[in-house]
C-alpha cells in the first residue's frame, strides 16, 4: 500500500517528520519498505510516498483512513475524516432494481445512478492516484478508485446505457458463459464465479474486474455506481481460477468492511458533485437484507499480563482501543477489571481476546516487553535415536573422505525411471516448477549423481559424496535413506607412490566400515539392478543376530550410459550404494560388555585352495567359518589368482586363518587339526583342492 | 672388598665401554651394565656400601653418587651424539608434504542445524524429525489456515498428483510437500500433554522460483513451547538468548508486530546487521537490521484443534530459515549454492 503523506496529513495530524513516522509505523507492524520523496507541496512542506507492507490480516489498512487511524492511535491525535456530506434529496423513484441470488455470497449491494460528463480528473485527484500507482482513466473511474484508496472499499462504475435493462442481478456464472473484461481478455466463467449481470449477460466478474462492454468511456452519459460486499472466499477462488488479482479482489478476498458500501457510495457521489463530474439520479439503492450483529469480545485486564508477561495500565488499554475504533465498555457486575469490546466492522481480523491483546501489545511496543526465561517444569527427554544414528553416519563417512550433499527432493521423471523398478511407483507433483523437477525422487542416487557431475565438470576428478535424506514411493510413502557415490582415485596423490583408481571393492569397504561403526555386519550377494553394471552389482543384507539377513540396499558400478546421459564426462567409473537407514541403530552398543583382552598368543596359518570360479567367495568363507572350530578368531582373504598353473574355469583363493584359545597357548597339532578340518570341509562342499 | 678401588675400576671400565658404543643397542647394553637396577655395577657398589665402616660411609656414598651422575651424563651425551649422527646419514626432506588422508565435510546446512539444535538442547528442548510429505490437516487446517485462507498464498504449495501413505493416521494420506515443519508440532501435541518444549528442524518446500535468496526447497527449524503461565516475555527471553548464543553476545535484537495465522500476537525478529554491526550496508539495505525469524504466541485456535485448553495453557512458537542463517553466517551469496554441492564450497567448512 502506497500512502501519500500529504493525503495522510489531511486525515490526521502527524506531529513528526516523515522519517520518524516511517520508523514508528514499522514498529507497529506496518513495515515501510521505501520512502519515495515527492515534489514539495504548494505550502512548501515536504511530501513523500510511504511504501507500506500490509499483512494479510489488515485489509482495513489498505486505505489512507486506515493508516490515519493507526497514526491517530500512535500520537494520540484526532482523526479528521472527510466532513459528512448531505446528498441532495430526491423524490424520484429508484432508477435501478437489485436482485441478489445468494445473500451469502453478496450480503450487501449498494447501487446508484448518476448522469455524468466524462472528462479528465482534477489535478489533485490525478496526483493522488498516480502517487498510489493507479493510472488515472477518466473522472468517473478515477473517483471510484479515489474512494477505494481513501476508504479501502472497492467500487465499480458501469455505463448505464449499455445495460439491457436497469436491473442488476448478482448471480453465479453459467457454464459456457464468457465475458470480455476491461483488460480485453475473453474469460470463461465457471458456475462458482459470482457475476454482476443485467437480464441478458454478465457485466462484471464480481469484485474482480468489470466487463469491457459496460465500461465507462468518453461517450458515457449515465453510470451505475456499485459499492458491494462480496464473500472473501468466493472472490479468492474466482481470482485463483482466473489467475487474476486486482486492487479490488486483493481487498475483497482479505475481507472488506460490510458497513463501508453505503459510506463509500455517499463519498463517491459527493466527489461527483463537488468536482462537477456528475449528478446523482434518484436515490441510492441499498440491498442489505440482514446486517450482521456487531461482534463483542470480552477482554480481561488480567489476561493481558497473562499473555504478555507485563502489567499494562488500564489507562493505556481503553484509550488505545478507542482510538483504533473499538467501543470499550466496562463489563457490568464484574469483580475484576473486564471490558466488553465492540469490534468495528472494518476490523475483520479481530474475533477474540488474543486479537485485542495484540493491539495493546503493538501500541505498547514489543520492545518494551521484558525478557524472561521459561522454567523447565519437566525433565527434558533424551535425544531421539535418529540423531545419534545420523551423527555417526556423518562421522564415519566424512572420516572416509565423503562430503555431505543435500540435493532436491524433486527430479526429472526420466531420471526417476532409470532408478525405479516400477514406474507406477513414482510420485509426481501436480504443479512442478519445471519438467526437470517434476517427480519426487524414489532414490537418492540421481540427485547425488548430478552433484557428482557438477563437480566433475569443474575440474574435479576425485569425488566422494553422500546424502542422508527422504525418498518417496507411491506404495510405501516416505522413507529415510543414505546414498554414497565415489569416483576417481582411491588413494591420495603423493610423490612417493603411484595412485590407484577406485574400484568396486573400495565402495564395498566404505559400506562395510559404515556398518562396522554400528557394530553390524553385512553380506553381499550378486544382484541385478537396472542402473548398475551387471556383474558389478550386489544387494546388501544386514546380518541380524539369528543368522537372518535383512535386505537393506544395493551397491555397484553405475551404468556408464546412465551417467553419460546425465552429463558425466570422462571414463572413470562411478560407484554408488544406497541403503535404507531405518534398520540401522546403535542399539547394539546399549548393552555392550567388553570381552577380556586375550592372555595367550594367536597362531596364523595360510592356505590356498583352487575352486570353481563361479563359486562366490562368500561361500568358501562361510565353509571355513563353519568348519574351523571355536578357536578360529579371524579369516582374511589374502590372494586371488587365476592364470598359469590354475585350471581354466577355476580360481585360487588364499586365506590367512588366525587361531587362539582363551585359556591356553595352542599347539601346532591343534591348529593343524583345525586346518585339516577346514580343508576337508572345503573339499567336500566345494570340491576345493589345496594348492 | 675395597670400595674406593672399586669406584676407580668401574670408572676405568666404563670409559672403555663408552668409547666402544656405536649403536643405540650398544648404548642400552652399557646402560644396563652400569646403571641397571639389580645387576648394574653402580647398584652393586651401593649395596656393598652397607658393609663399609660407618666412618667412611658418608664419603663413599658421595663418591658413588658422583660416579652414577658421571655415567648418566656421559651416556646421555653419547645418546644425543648417536642420534645426531644417524640423522646425517639417513635424513629426509622433512619439508615435503605428508600423505593426505581423505576426509569429507558435513554440509554447511547440517553444521548450522546442529549448532541450533545444540543451543536449544541445552535449554531443555527435545529435537523432533517429521515427514516431508504431509496432509492438508497437519500442514494447514490445524494451524488455523482453513482452505481459501489468503495466508496460504504466503506458502505456495507443491501438491502430489495422487496421495501416498502418510505418517500415522491412514485416513490422512499425504497430499503435499510440507511448507513448514509445523505439522510435526501438531503431531507432537496430539500425542503429548503439556509441558511441550520441542524444536523440529527439516527440509520444507515452497513453490518459489529459484533466485539468490529463494529456493523451492530449504531447511527450517521451528520451535514450540507450551506450559502453564508461558508469556511473550518468555518468548523474547528465549529467542534473544538463542540469537546471542548463535551469532554474537553483542547482537542487538528487536521484535516487530507481524501476522501469522497460527500465532497471536505475532512478531518478526530482527538482529543488528552482522555485516555492518548495525551501521547500515547494502545487505541490510542501510537499515542496520536483518530480519531473522518469525514467532508469536500460539493462537488459541491451534490449541483448540488439538484439544489443549487455551485458558489453562499458553505457549509460543517460532520458525527460522537455516539457509538464510547460513547465508548470513558464512556470507554465501546465493542460496542455490547450497544445493549444487560444489566441493570447492563444501570443503571450506569444518569437519
Amino acid at each position: 500500500m502506497r500512502v501519500l503523506v500529504s493525503w495522510l496529513r489531511e486525515l490526521v495530524e502527524v506531529p513528526v517528520s516523515i522519517e520518524e513516522l516511517a520508523e514508528a509505523l514499522t514498529l507497529r507492524g506496518f513495515e515501510v519498505g521505501a520512502i519515495e520523496p515527492q515534489t514539495p507541496n504548494e505550502d512548501g512542506s515536504l511530501d513523500a510516498v510511504l511504501d507500506l507492507e500490509i499483512t494479510t490480516n489488515r485489509p482495513d489498512c489498505l486505505s489512507v483512513i486506515g493508516i490515519a487511524r493507526e497514526v491517530s492511535t500512535l500520537y494520540a491525535t484526532d482523526l479528521r475524516p472527510p466532513p459528512s456530506f448531505s446528498l441532495p434529496g430526491t423524490d424520484s423513484p429508484p432508477l435501478l432494481t437489485i436482485t441478489v441470488d445468494d445473500p451469502h455470497l453478496c450480503p450487501r449491494y449498494v447501487g446508484a445512478v448518476a448522469s455524468v460528463s466524462v472528462g479528465s480528473s482534477p489535478p489533485w485527484i490525478a496526483k493522488r492516484l498516480e502517487a498510489s500507482d493507479i493510472r488515472p482513466v477518466n473522472n468517473v473511474v478515477d473517483i471510484t478508485n479515489y474512494v477505494m484508496l481513501e476508504t479501502g472499499h472497492p467500487m465499480h462504475a458501469f455505463d448505464f446505457d449499455k445495460l439491457s435493462k436497469p436491473e442488476i442481478r448478482v448471480r453465479l456464472g453459467n457454464i459456457g458463459e464468457t465475458i470480455k473484461t476491461i483488460d480485453g481478455v475473453e474469460r470463461h466463467l465457471q458456475s462458482e464465479m459470482l457475476t454482476i449481470a443485467d437480464p441478458e449477460q454478465a457485466c462484471a466478474v464480481a469484485g474482480v474486474m468489470g466487463g469491457a462492454d459496460s465500461e465507462v468511456t468518453e461517450a458515457t452519459q449515465t453510470v451505475v455506481l456499485e459499492a458491494a460486499y462480496f464473500n472473501p472466499i468466493s472472490i479468492r477462488r474466482t481470482g485463483k481460477r482466473l489467475a487474476l488479482t486486482t486492487d479490488a479482489s486483493y481487498r475483497f478476498e482479505r475481507g472488506a468492511d460490510v458497513a463501508a458500501p453505503a459510506t463509500a457510495m455517499t463519498r463517491a457521489l459527493e466527489l461527483l458533485i463537488t468536482t462537477k463530474a456528475g449528478t446523482p439520479q434518484g436515490p441510492i439503492v441499498d440491498h442489505f437484507p440482514s446486517p450482521p450483529a456487531p461482534i463483542v469480545v470480552r477482554l480481561r485486564h488480567s489476561r493481558i499480563s497473562h499473555l504478555l508477561g507485563q502489567q499494562i495500565d488500564e489507562n493505556f488499554v481503553t484509550p488505545t482501543l478507542s482510538r483504533l475504533g473499538f467501543q470499550v465498555r466496562p463489563e457490568p457486575d464484574s469483580n475484576t477489571t473486564t471490558w466488553q469490546v465492540q469490534v468495528p466492522t472494518f476490523r475483520v481480523d479481530v474475533k477474540r481476546e488474543e486479537d485485542l491483546i495484540e493491539e495493546i501489545a503493538r501500541h505498547h511496543g514489543y520492545d518494551r516487553l521484558p525478557t524472561t526465561f521459561p522454567a523447565l517444569t519437566r525433565p527434558p527427554s533424551l535425544p531421539a535415536p535418529w540423531r545419534a544414528r545420523d551423527g555417526l553416519v556423518r562421522r564415519l563417512l566424512t572420516g572416509c573422505g565423503f562430503s555431505e550433499a543435500i540435493t532436491y527432493a524433486f527430479i526429472e521423471r526420466a531420471s526417476a525411471q532409470s532408478v525405479s523398478e516400477d514406474s507406477e511407483n513414482i510420485v509426481a507433483l501436480q504443479n512442478p516448477l519445471s519438467e526437470t523437477a517434476s517427480v519426487l525422487r524414489p532414490s537418492l542416487v540421481p540427485g547425488l549423481l548430478d552433484s557428482l557431475i557438477h563437480n566433475r565438470r569443474r575440474e574435479r576428478q576425485d569425488i566422494r559424496l553422500f546424502e542422508i535424506g527422504s525418498r518417496f514411493r507411491r506404495n510405501e510413502g516416505e522413507s529415510q535413506a543414505l546414498a554414497v557415490a565415489m569416483t576417481g582415485s582411491a588413494t591420495s596423490k603423493h610423490w612417493s607412490s603411484p595412485d590407484r583408481r577406485s574400484d568396486f571393492f573400495d565402495i564395498v569397504g566404505v559400506v562395510t566400515r559404515l556398518f562396522a561403526g554400528f557394530g553390524r555386519q553385512i553380506a553381499l550377494e550378486q544382484a541385478t539392478v537396472g542402473h548398475l553394471v551387471p556383474g558389478r552389482t550386489a544387494c546388501i543384507s544386514l546380518l541380524t543376530t539369528h543368522e537372518t539377513r535383512t535386505p537393506i540396499g544395493e551397491i555397484g558400478q553405475l551404468c556408464p550410459e546412465f551417467a553419460t546421459r546425465r552429463g558425466l564426462t570422462g571414463s572413470d567409473p562411478v560407484f554408488v550404494a544406497e541403503l535404507d537407514l531405518r534398520p540401522l541403530s546403535l542399539d547394539k552398543f546399549d548393552r555392550l560388555q567388553a570381552i577380556p583382552v586375550p592372555r595367550h598368543p594367536s597362531m596364523s596359518r595360510d592356505l590356498s585352495v583352487e575352486v570353481d570360479d563361479s563359486l562366490p567367495a562368500a561361500e568358501v568363507r562361510g565353509t571355513i567359518l563353519a568348519s574351523a572350530g571355536s578357536n578360529l578368531v579371524q579369516v582374511k582373504e589374502i590372494d586371488l589368482y587365476q592364470g598359469e598353473e590354475i585350471a581354466t574355469g577355476a580360481v585360487s583363493l588364499s586365506y590367512r586363518l588366525t587361531f587362539r584359545a582363551p585359556d591356553r597357548t595352542l599347539t601346532d597339532a591343534e591348529v593343524q587339526s583345525s586346518i585339516d578340518a577346514v580343508l576337508g570341509a572345503l573339499a567336500e562342499s566345494h570340491r576345493a583342492k589345496q594348492r | 672388598m675395597n670400595a674406593p678401588t672399586d669406584i676407580t675400576a668401574i670408572r676405568t671400565a666404563f670409559q672403555t665401554d663408552l668409547q666402544a658404543i656405536a649403536t643405540e643397542q650398544d648404548l642400552q647394553h652399557v646402560r644396563d651394565r652400569y646403571l641397571g637396577r639389580k645387576q648394574g655395577a653402580v647398584a652393586t657398589l651401593m649395596r656393598s656400601l652397607a658393609k663399609a665402616p660407618p666412618e667412611t660411609k658418608p664419603a663413599l656414598g658421595k663418591s658413588t653418587n658422583a660416579l652414577k651422575r658421571e655415567i648418566e651424563q656421559a651416556l646421555s651425551k653419547k645418546g644425543t651424539a648417536l642420534r645426531t649422527s644417524m640423522r646425517s646419514t639417513d635424513s629426509l626432506d622433512v619439508t615435503l608434504p605428508g600423505r593426505e588422508l581423505a576426509f569429507g565435510r558435513r554440509h554447511p546446512l547440517t553444521i548450522i542445524r546442529e549448532q541450533i539444535e545444540t543451543i536449544f538442547e541445552t535449554m531443555g528442548f527435545e529435537i523432533l524429525q517429521g515427514p516431508q510429505v504431509e496432509d492438508d490437516y497437519h500442514n494447514f487446517e490445524a494451524l488455523n489456515m482453513p482452505a481459501d485462507h489468503p495466508a496460504r498464498d504466503m506458502q505456495d504449495t507443491f501438491y502430489l498428483d495422487q496421495s501416498i501413505p502418510g505418517t500415522g493416521n491412514p485416513a490422512l494420506p499425504a497430499t503435499l510437500l510440507r511448507t513448514h515443519t509445523s505439522g510435526m508440532q501438531i503431531r507432537y501435541m496430539e500425542a503429548h500433554t503439556p509441558p511441550v518444549r520441542i524444536i523440529a528442524p527439516g527440509l520444507v518446500y515452497r513453490r518459489d522460483t529459484p533466485d539468490l535468496t529463494h529456493s523451492p526447497m530449504f531447511m527450517q527449524v521451528e520451535g514450540l513451547l507450551v506450559d502453564q503461565g508461558i508469556t511473550m516475555a518468555d518468548l523474547k527471553g528465549t529467542l534473544v538468548e538463542f540469537l546471542r548464543a548463535f551469532f554474537d553476545t553483542d547482537t542487538k535484537v528487536t521484535f516487530r508486530p507481524s501476522f501469522f495465522p497460527y500465532t497471536e500476537p505475532s512478531a518478526e525478529v530482527f538482529i543488528s546487521c552482522v555485516f555492518c554491526s548495525g551501521n547500515g550496508c547494502s545487505v541490510c539495505k542501510e537499515t542496520g537490521w536483518l530480519e531473522i525469524l518469525g514467532c508469536g504466541m500460539v493462537h488459541p485456535a491451534v490449541f483448540e484443534a488439538i484439544g489443549y485448553d487455551p485458558e489453562l495453557y499458553t505457549g509460543w512458537a517460532f520458525g527460522i530459515g537455516i539457509d538464510r542463517v547460513a547465508l548470513l553466517k558464512y556470507r554465501v551469496e546465493d542460496i542455490r549454492l547450497f544445493y549444487d554441492n560444489d566441493l570447492r564450497l563444501l570443503e571450506q567448512f569444518p569437519h
